[in-house]
């Protein structure tokens, strides 16, 4: 097995690029896709210190972070339909009604 | 093990570099849905096997779908041919850059224990079989368990009645479809 160093760097790095893109993207979808993608780099550090520590108490924090992303999943969506509806595009750029 | 785990963690940072970088929103999310498996597998490989499953059916499964699905409503029609311009990126990288710097030194002074510590050791303790994670979520997380089931159900109900709302309940836009021609 590789050390427990190899899998927080990864989740570190994932963290990082998820933030790079929520930074460089304007659409709104590939935004949330980035957001996920960060959710997904806390959970992996999670699960790595749950076995380093030997209790189960990361894993389930784990399932709990799963399940505010899926209602955050539903939400979010539906807000992104309801802007579509009424500027008709999904770039952030688009909607910026109250930018000075 | 140590091959898996390798090819595991180069296909889950390639794929979330293709989330990044590809143009097409559709591209992007096949891209995601290769990263969230990749991490199923890193689970797998770590003995989280309840985690790995939940992993599959709820992100790469019901959240991936319902982001396809969305994209396929909206149906747009032209790519964004905006470029990312170089101050654009300069400065997404920099944040980048800056948000790994403060990440790396709380890592960097543990760096000895956690590089030495391997996951196998620990392995039989935590064995996040179902029977496990099961045992402790109608144990000790009986109310958290609940309440997230709570959240589940407001989530439902809140995108239901976001999504039926019709544009004109909203009101009435001056050129408000002006972003798409």
């Amino acid at each position: 097995m590789e050390p427990v160093i190899s899998y927080i760097g990864l989740s570190a790095l994932l963290f990082t690029i998820g933030g790079i893109g929520l930074c460089l993207r304007r659409n709104a979808i590939v935004l949330f896709m980035c957001v996920e993608m960060m959710l997904n780099a806390v959970n992996l550090a999670f699960v790595t210190f749950s076995k380093l520590v030997g209790n189960l108490d990361g894993q389930v924090a784990v399932f709990f972070v799963m399940v505010i992303a899926a209602a955050e999943s539903a939400i979010g969506l539906a807000i992104i339909l309801s802007v579509f509806r009424s500027v008709a595009s999904i770039e952030t750029t688009d909607s910026a009604e109250l930018k000075w | 093990m140590s091959f898996i785990g390798f090819v595991l963690s180069a296909v889950a940072v390639a794929s979330a570099l293709g989330v990044v970088i590809f143009r097409n929103p559709l591209t992007s999310a096949f891209s995601l849905i290769i990263n969230l498996l990749a991490m199923a597998g890193l689970y797998a490989a770590m003995g989280a096997h309840f985690l790995a499953v939940t992993q599959v059916v709820v992100y790469a499964g019901a959240i991936m779908v319902l982001v396809l699905f969305v994209l396929m409503l909206l149906n747009l029609k032209f790519e964004s041919k905006r470029r990312f311009g170089i101050f654009r990126t300069a400065v997404a990288v920099a944040a980048g850059v800056l948000m790994f710097a403060t990440i790396v030194p709380p890592i960097m002074a543990h760096f000895d224990t956690l590089s030495t510590f391997t996951l196998s050791e620990n392995m039989t303790k935590s064995e996040g079989s179902v029977k496990a994670i099961g045992t402790e979520l109608y144990g000790r997380y009986m109310v958290q368990f609940e309440l997230s089931s709570l959240v589940l159900l407001i989530g439902v109900v809140g995108a239901v009645m976001l999504a039926k709302r019709k544009t004109s309940q909203i009101g009435p836009r001056d050129g408000a479809a002006g972003g798409a021609q």
